[in-house]
């Protein structure tokens, strides 16, 4: 026997997950410091953010960065990579969010972050991105330990200054 | 004033949130920290292409 589920894009449990995936709102990243997601549900195991087309005004790093009630800016381990043909590797490290390559105030960014639930707040992280106006990869990973349950996620700068001038960005979410 | 953006993924309501007072002096000082920092690498690199080296006689 089969069951059929129809005419609805969820279906909710009992819990108040949503089973599926989810998609937050796309913005467009062309002003601003900072693009937080807030009020992502409290059973989300998996995060998934998309970058298309992204650029900022400078050539500081972007972080993203999770919180419980706040954005949470200390405590990461996260090491970021640029990988370019016939240029030595270059990488490094963050502690104060999943850090991703940055080395051009032109560099227009497409790719993914995707952040996973281990378990007891500890969250995990990988991103592979692509320079589409270049030939670069960067490619990052990253563990946090939470002091609550996530609720957000920040995406901004190291410096904190350089803003957001092309693209778009989303989230995906799933329990 | 400069700004984030903020969006809540349960109402799908975007919101653009100036910064405060406050936020907006940090913002400037840390702006006008790199333009600084920025103007001595340029110094320093521009005193170093000015470095004159003395000819030497040539060799017999």
């Amino acid at each position: 026997m089969s069951t059929v589920i129809d005419g609805s894009a969820s279906v909710t449990i009992n819990s108040g997950v949503i089973l599926g995936i989810t998609s937050g709102t796309a913005v467009p990243s062309t002003s601003g410091t900072s693009i937080d997601f807030t009020s992502i549900p409290s059973w989300v195991k998996r995060i998934t953010v998309m970058f298309n087309g992204v650029s900022t005004s400078g050539t500081s790093n972007w972080l993203l960065q999770l919180g419980s009630g706040s954005v949470t800016t200390t405590g990461y381990l996260s090491v970021s990579a640029r990988l370019t043909n016939a240029v030595a590797v270059a990488t490094t490290s963050y502690t104060t969010g999943l850090g991703i390559f940055n080395d051009s105030a032109a560099a227009v960014v497409g790719g993914i972050c995707t952040f996973t639930l281990l378990g007891s707040n500890a969250w995990t992280a990988t991103a592979v991105l692509s320079r589409t106006d270049s030939v670069s990869i960067y490619t990052s990973g990253m563990t946090i330990a939470l002091g609550g349950t996530l609720d957000r996620v920040r995406i901004t700068t190291v410096g904190g200054t350089d803003t957001f001038d092309a693209g778009s960005i989303n989230i995906l979410y799933e329990g | 004033m400069t700004h984030r953006i903020v969006v809540n993924v349960e109402t799908g309501v975007v919101t653009q949130v100036e910064y405060t007072a406050e936020e907006q002096a940090v913002h400037d000082a840390a702006l006008a920290a790199q333009a600084l920092a920025e103007a001595q690498v340029l110094a320093e690199a521009q005193a170093a292409a000015a470095v004159v080296v003395a000819p030497t006689e040539p060799v017999a």
